[in-house]
């Protein structure tokens, strides 16, 4: 089973000098905190933003090398989260074939928000993230970094 | 056909990536191409400090437990039948380099705008050659080049260390 899942927000994490992603089912009962470096979080931000740098960044690239052949991103899967080291898969249309290639999610989503395809989460990593973990994290969590990215 | 009458093949001088300097700003790293053929004509280009931590990942063979960006554009090329040919730093205009990757898949050719620094990032992935135009040669911005000779200079110690990591 997988969910299909919303960027609801893109926060700074002062502890562990991080970002997180967090994304949300439609409905708000999953909630799913992903760490990203820096620059990744930079590449989902402009996305997100819709900001046109003067020069193409790096998923700016990653996407001409499949515009320039017809390829096509059809959906991106959160496959697994198991400590430290994020898995997923961006699934690849390209002359009626279906390709699965292995991904940081960081890269898979910011490849996602660029190609306007959906984001899903394996209903496995749901489960992984445990209530208690997550609750502190997102009590932490102001309303306002959820707000900016709502509207 | 993928070479415009302007710039003929004989107008490309190989290049090769020598390194990555630390730069005082921590935002900016210095990556430093050298010629192919040995000749003292070394080429600096000014690039952000990820895209020059991902250049030093491929010049140093890392292995990360998984795949970095380029990783994933060399894969996803990989899954497609793509091959990167080669990558020519080809314009530049108000000190922003301009590169080409040039692609091709059973025969047919296509060309893609890239920053150098991903261009190269994937060159090294791709064991794909780096060319650099006599034009961009001639017309590269020396108040750059000036601060990078005065940098050489007082600078010796670091670029060793950098170099060695």
């Amino acid at each position: 089973m997988i969910t299909q899942m919303h960027l609801k927000g893109l926060m700074f994490d002062p502890y562990n000098n991080a970002y997180i992603v967090v994304l949300r089912d439609e409905e708000g009962h999953e909630m799913l905190p992903i760490w990203v470096g820096k620059a990744e979080a930079g590449a989902i931000s402009m996305a997100l933003e819709n900001v046109a740098p003067p020069r193409p960044m790096t998923h700016d690239f990653m996407k001409s090398v499949l515009d320039a052949y017809d390829a096509k991103v059809i959906s991106v899967v959160i496959t697994d989260l198991n400590e430290n080291t994020y898995f997923a898969k961006i699934h690849l249309m390209y002359e009626d074939s279906e390709y699965t290639v292995d991904a940081r999610p960081s890269d898979a989503i910011a490849l996602a928000l660029r190609s306007n395809a959906p984001v899903f989460a394996k209903e496995t990593v749901l489960n992984k993230q445990s209530s208690e973990e997550l609750e502190q994290w997102l009590e932490n969590l102001k309303p306002e970094d959820f707000g900016k990215l709502d509207s | 056909m993928d070479q415009p009458p302007s710039r003929p093949d004989q107008g490309l001088i190989a290049y090769k990536v020598d390194r990555v300097l630390d730069e005082t700003n921590t935002d900016t790293k210095i990556l430093v191409l050298s010629r192919q053929d040995g000749k003292p004509d070394t080429f600096p280009i000014w690039i952000g400090a990820a895209e020059g931590h991902a250049i030093k990942l491929a010049l140093d063979t890392t292995l990360t437990p998984r795949p970095m960006s380029h990783d994933l554009i060399k894969s996803i090329a990989e899954h497609l039948n793509v091959h990167v040919r080669r990558i020519v730093i080809g314009d530049v205009k108000n000190s922003t380099y301009y590169a080409t990757v040039y692609l091709e898949n059973n025969g047919v050719e296509r060309t893609v705008d890239a920053r150098p620094s991903d261009a190269i990032s994937l060159a090294l992935r791709a064991n794909a050659p780096l060319y650099i135009t006599e034009d961009v040669l001639a017309r590269r911005n020396t108040a750059n080049l000036d601060l990078w000779l005065a940098k050489q200079d007082k600078g010796s110690m670091n670029q060793q260390e950098v170099r060695e990591s």
